[in-house]
């Protein structure tokens, strides 16, 4: 009796462990056929967006007799920059990445060169703006195609009857939603909006712009130390936090933190925006996104905000700009259809149409695209995003924070929130000294 | 045990028999070690394929440059520990771990003690009630806490408003950005702690504290001279355990602050996620890793040495 | 003690009302413990109160951002009804579940095995690796994601849910084989030996005697590896990034959080669905659990 049931215990017992172990196996792809792509995109917040993107993605699937895998990755929890590392250990996946600003950088060793794209590209629209070229021309090399898929500008986004009223600052006046320059613009320096957040604070409509380490807290205040001029790394890679240029604008931030919100040294990407939906702030620096989620949830505010570009300072005017890039992997099985996929995909009729379904949310790489109709359209208030894109009579520039210390450096600058930083210790009390004291040992660290 | 070759020559009955006895004996025994080993294999092979690898190869990226492409030694060990941001980092970790483990211990063996108390029919609701923190997936309750600190509109500020209190910046300020994510961390594990003391608690024999009793032993005096050496293993086993998953946490560093404010709340895990990943720094995230290692070795070391030594005594 | 000096008589009429006051202290006692727990309860169920609350939100109620946050004034089911016909949850869902019996079958057999092999025959370094198994803990999840990325991707399961099967096993093999080792040591050792006499294999000994009196052990050693391959973050964070791969913990928070937008009404809905499972199993098997720590885990 007990020999044998003990014989197919065990062979049950090995055959139920052989399975196990085969169960996955059966995945593994072996080799890509012939004509297959694949693809990751940015997951975009307005689900839409997705949608258009694919209908596209089809288009030319099918017209090239390409299987392609679109996948949608969102940026929550960082979890696009996980898969991106995740590829690039593993030297699997996609093959055409979408990366966002310091990625392309990050991993620049492992990403096919792309100027046969871009050359292609820029002979159809013209060139792309410095920090396209900052963040994805490597020794000479165009290692990424600039997008504009998850592109973004993150200047203010005011109020209008509470600026007008509680400041005495009419943006629609200044950045009316129609072309040309404004006299009035010329005004709308970091000084006057530090006046406008004293007033609006007195009146307990801050300025919802925070001092976190999340980007829109680092895109904002990189702006403003952009400026003033105030490099913390040169291009070179020496660190110049000990310079006039940073004393100044950390003299300006004295005073200007003392207006922004008890909380602002804990915002994240979220606050911001829950602070202009809810009503409770006058001006954010961010994307039309909480406009969009205020048009659903809290119509009245919705109705009453405007974008504009960043502040000028002595250096000049800066709105923050935060690019993604269309990368190939080196390790792709199939390099000439992704670039012909993504060059595709940067058609301007194409991009044009995904523009429209986001209701103006990406930002085309190209100053020749900066003419949509989308953002003449989108409302309310009708043109409430006109002067979203940077438009030429703007004098502005976009601008990533960090910006000229070489990317290695600038992107640990970035991620480590130090300009935004900088300010939330000063909010806490300590000495402008202290605050170059500390950021100086920090940014040694970061030049290693 | 006595191996055949030893087998004295000159006797032929009986010293045979005894050495087939041995040797069946020994192909007894090794064939029980055999069966042994491949049964434990499972457990060794996923060990060795998906904690010992890939711990050896994070040791190996450590000791390489940023970009990969060099053998630096030691040198991101030495980097990190000069970094006023890591020292940081180390002792905010150790502070997380150890408060959090010692609050956890405690507040788990007072529960354990209360529902000791309660008659047995009732204890199911109130154990049911009291696990629910450690049954909710992690990741999901610590969003929950998240938004309850939101300093504009959160739900804690909106109670002290009421009293007329003004409004805390939960996550906003160092030490209490701190003693939130300890206080998340808590809540999280005091249950598995109520759970294993008070099993241990049902394993104390009844007789020891009558025994005590009759000997004119008051509460205080059962606690420490019963139930606390009754306990001792199972408290240094989950004390052990709690201090190694609660120095790696990272779920809820991770969504309650991200590190911040201003560095106050990195534990070794977030700040290699901001290094390793964010940064696109991957050995230095690794060498920062790695740093857990020596510092959970040594608190294991002392923690299983005295568990092997008492279950050693009891054994004997 | 003193009861040498006392007469037989106060001896007893003082144990008498020892033994009254004894009874009064433990009515005290009692009643303070319940009060204790009370408390103790009301506390821990603040966060889950407050889940429960948001759910039952619309979300242009919870950007308002006035009145009691504690408090619903328009509850709604709709939360809870988009989830449940969203194509996307309910994958989440299934491969939670997926994952999770595939992981907690695995993990139980590994330790199983190998708590049995450890505790009840040996081999040469069996010792160490009781002790040792237990330190696989020391290498953490959160080191560990990086370099998987390599092996992970040699075995083609990036973004596959089956790499969880392989990886979630080692957070919960450790601990369960732990409490099968002290359970299996807490079988008087007479039992096998009676068995090998009757000329029971070492196998049919663990299949017909050790499993049956340890089941305790293995429905709390099981619960354990339930709880942790179901709330488990980082490993599906790092290694699945489609929604027909993900599991509920990243799901969520991939998909209802779009960019710098909160769904909170949903995300907290979310919560109170995926947290369904385990408070059901835990409501069950509640008294499993207890009773197979406490012989499981004492004698370790």
């Amino acid at each position: 009796m007990t020999t044998p049931t003990l014989k197919t215990s065990r062979r049950r017992a090995l055959k139920l462990g052989a399975a196990a172990v085969a169960l996955p196996l059966v995945h593994i792809r072996t080799g890509r056929a012939a004509g297959k792509v694949s693809i990751a995109f940015w997951d975009h917040w307005v689900p839409s967006g997705n949608a258009v993107m694919q209908k596209q993605v089809e288009a030319w699937a099918a017209k090239n007799q390409v299987e392609v895998q679109a996948d949608f990755i969102t940026s929550v929890g960082s979890k696009n920059i996980l898969t991106i590392a995740a590829e690039a250990q593993a030297r699997t996946g996609h093959d055409v990445q979408a990366f966002p600003s310091w990625e392309v950088h990050n991993h620049s060793d492992m990403i096919e060169p792309i100027d046969d794209v871009m050359k292609t590209l820029t002979g159809q629209y013209g060139g792309v703006n410095q920090v396209c070229e900052y963040l994805a021309k490597i020794k000479g090399h165009w290692m990424g195609v600039p997008t504009s898929s998850g592109t973004q500008y993150k200047g203010p986004c005011g109020r209008i009857s509470v600026l007008k009223d509680k400041a005495g600052l009419d943006v629609v006046a200044m950045y009316p939603a129609a072309p040309g320059h404004t006299a009035a613009s010329d005004a709308w320096t970091w000084d006057a909006l530090l006046k406008a957040a004293e007033a609006c604070a007195a009146a307990n409509m801050t300025f919802g712009m925070g001092l976190g380490q999340t980007s829109d807290s680092v895109d904002c205040i990189g702006s403003l130390f952009a400026a003033y001029g105030a490099e913390l790394v040169d291009k070179d890679g020496n660190v110049t936090v000990k310079s006039d240029n940073v004393r100044k604008v950390l003299e300006y931030g004295q005073k200007l933190v003392k207006v922004l919100p008890a909380d602002a040294v804990s915002y994240d990407d979220a606050s911001n925006n829950r602070a202009l939906i809810s009503g409770q702030s006058a001006l954010i620096w961010n994307p039309p996104s909480a406009w969009a989620v205020a048009k659903r949830d809290n119509p009245k505010v919705a109705e009453d905000c405007w974008s504009f570009p960043g502040c000028a300072g002595p250096a000049g005017r800066f709105t923050p700009y935060l690019p993604y890039f269309w990368g190939v992997w080196s390790f792709s099985q199939n390099k000439t259809a992704a670039k012909e996929l993504i060059t595709f995909l940067m058609q301007r009729n194409n991009v044009e149409a995904r523009c429209t379904e986001v209701v103006g949310y990406d930002v085309p790489p190209f100053d020749s695209m900066l003419d949509f109709k989308v953002w003449e359209d989108v409302e309310p208030p009708k043109g409430t995003v006109y002067n979203y894109p940077i438009r030429p009579f703007h004098n502005a520039k976009p601008h990533i924070a960090a910006l000229p210390a070489p990317p290695d450096i600038a992107v640990q600058i970035y991620n480590r929130g130090t300009m935004p930083t900088m300010l939330a210790k000063l909010k806490s009390g300590s000495s402008i000294d202290e605050v170059i004291a500390w950021a100086s040992d920090e940014l040694e660290g970061f030049t290693r | 045990m006595a191996d055949g070759t030893s087998v004295p020559v000159g006797v032929i009955g009986a010293p045979r028999r005894v050495a087939r006895k041995t040797s069946s004996l020994k192909r007894f025994t090794q064939q029980r070690s055999t069966i042994a080993f491949m049964l434990a294999l499972p457990l060794i092979l996923l060990v060795a394929c998906f904690v010992i690898y890939p711990a050896l190869y994070a040791i190996y990226l450590s000791m390489l440059n940023k970009k990969m492409t060099a053998f630096v030694g030691l040198g991101n060990f030495a980097f990190l520990l000069k970094r006023h941001t890591f020292q940081l980092v180390i002792f905010q970790s150790c502070l997380f771990a150890v408060t959090a483990v010692v609050m956890k211990a405690f507040l788990g063996f007072v529960l354990a003690h209360l529902m000791h108390n309660i008659p047995g029919k009732n204890q199911k609701i109130w154990r049911g009630l009291l696990l629910v923190p450690w049954v909710i997936p992690l990741a999901l309750s610590t969003l929950t806490w998240w938004w309850m600190f939101d300093p504009s509109y959160s739900a804690f500020n909106w109670v002290l408003n009421q009293f007329g209190f003004a409004n805390v910046p939960w996550l906003g300020v160092g030490w209490i950005a701190r003693f939130c994510t300890i206080t998340v961390n808590v809540w999280y594990g005091t249950p598995f702690f109520m759970i294993m003391y008070l099993a241990a608690l049902k394993s104390v024999p009844e007789q020891l504290y009558e025994a005590a009793s009759i000997d004119g032993a008051n509460a205080v005096q059962k606690l420490f001279f019963v139930t606390l050496p009754m306990m001792r293993n199972i408290i240094a086993i989950t004390v052990l355990f709690s201090l190694i998953v609660t120095f790696a946490d990272f779920d809820i560093v991770r969504i309650l602050t991200a590190g911040g404010p201003q560095d106050m709340t990195h534990v070794f895990a977030t700040y290699a996620f901001q290094v390793g990943i964010q940064s696109g720094d991957i050995p230095l995230g690794a060498a920062d890793s790695l740093f857990m290692f020596p510092i959970l070795a040594f608190a294991a070391f002392f923690v299983l040495r005295g568990v092997t030594r008492r279950t050693k005594e009891i054994a004997t | 003690m003193s009861a040498t000096t006392m007469g037989d008589a106060a001896k007893r009429a003082a144990a008498h009302s020892h033994k009254h006051s004894l009874h009064r202290q433990r009515l005290w006692a009692l009643w303070g413990s319940y009060i204790a727990l009370g408390v103790f309860v009301v506390i821990f169920l603040v966060p889950p109160f407050y889940t429960l609350m948001t759910s039952l939100k619309s979300s242009a109620e919870i950007s308002a951002q006035t009145g009691s946050p504690w408090l619903v004034r328009h509850p709604t089911l709709d939360n809870f009804w988009y989830l449940i016909t969203y194509p996307n949850f309910q994958t989440y869902y299934l491969n939670s579940i997926m994952v999770t019996i595939v992981t907690v079958s695995v993990s139980m057999v590994i330790s199983v095995l190998a708590a049995f092999s450890l505790s009840r025959m040996g081999f040469w370094g069996s010792q160490a690796l009781a002790t040792g198994v237990f330190l696989t803990y020391l290498v953490p999840a959160s080191l560990l994601f990086i370099p998987l990325f390599q092996i992970v991707g040699w075995l083609g399961l990036i973004n596959n849910l089956w790499c969880l099967a392989l990886l979630y096993p080692t957070l919960a093999v450790p601990f369960c084989t732990w409490i099968m080792i002290g359970y299996f040591s807490s079988i008087p050792k007479e039992l096998d030996e009676a068995a090998l006499i009757d000329g029971a294999g070492y196998l049919q000994m663990l299949w017909k005697i050790f499993i049956p009196v340890a089941m305790p052990g293995i429905i709390a050693a099981t619960i354990f590896a339930f709880t942790v391959s179901w709330g488990a973050f980082l490993y599906p964070l790092a290694y699945l990034y489609t929604s027909n791969q993900m599991v509920l913990t990243v799901g969520i928070i991939s998909d209802l959080i779009r960019g710098d937008v909160f769904q909170w009404g949903k995300i907290m809905a979310a919560c109170l669905l995926a947290s369904l499972p385990p408070i059901v199993i835990y409501a069950f098997l509640m008294d499993y659990y207890v009773a197979g720590l406490t012989a499981g885990a004492t004698k370790g």
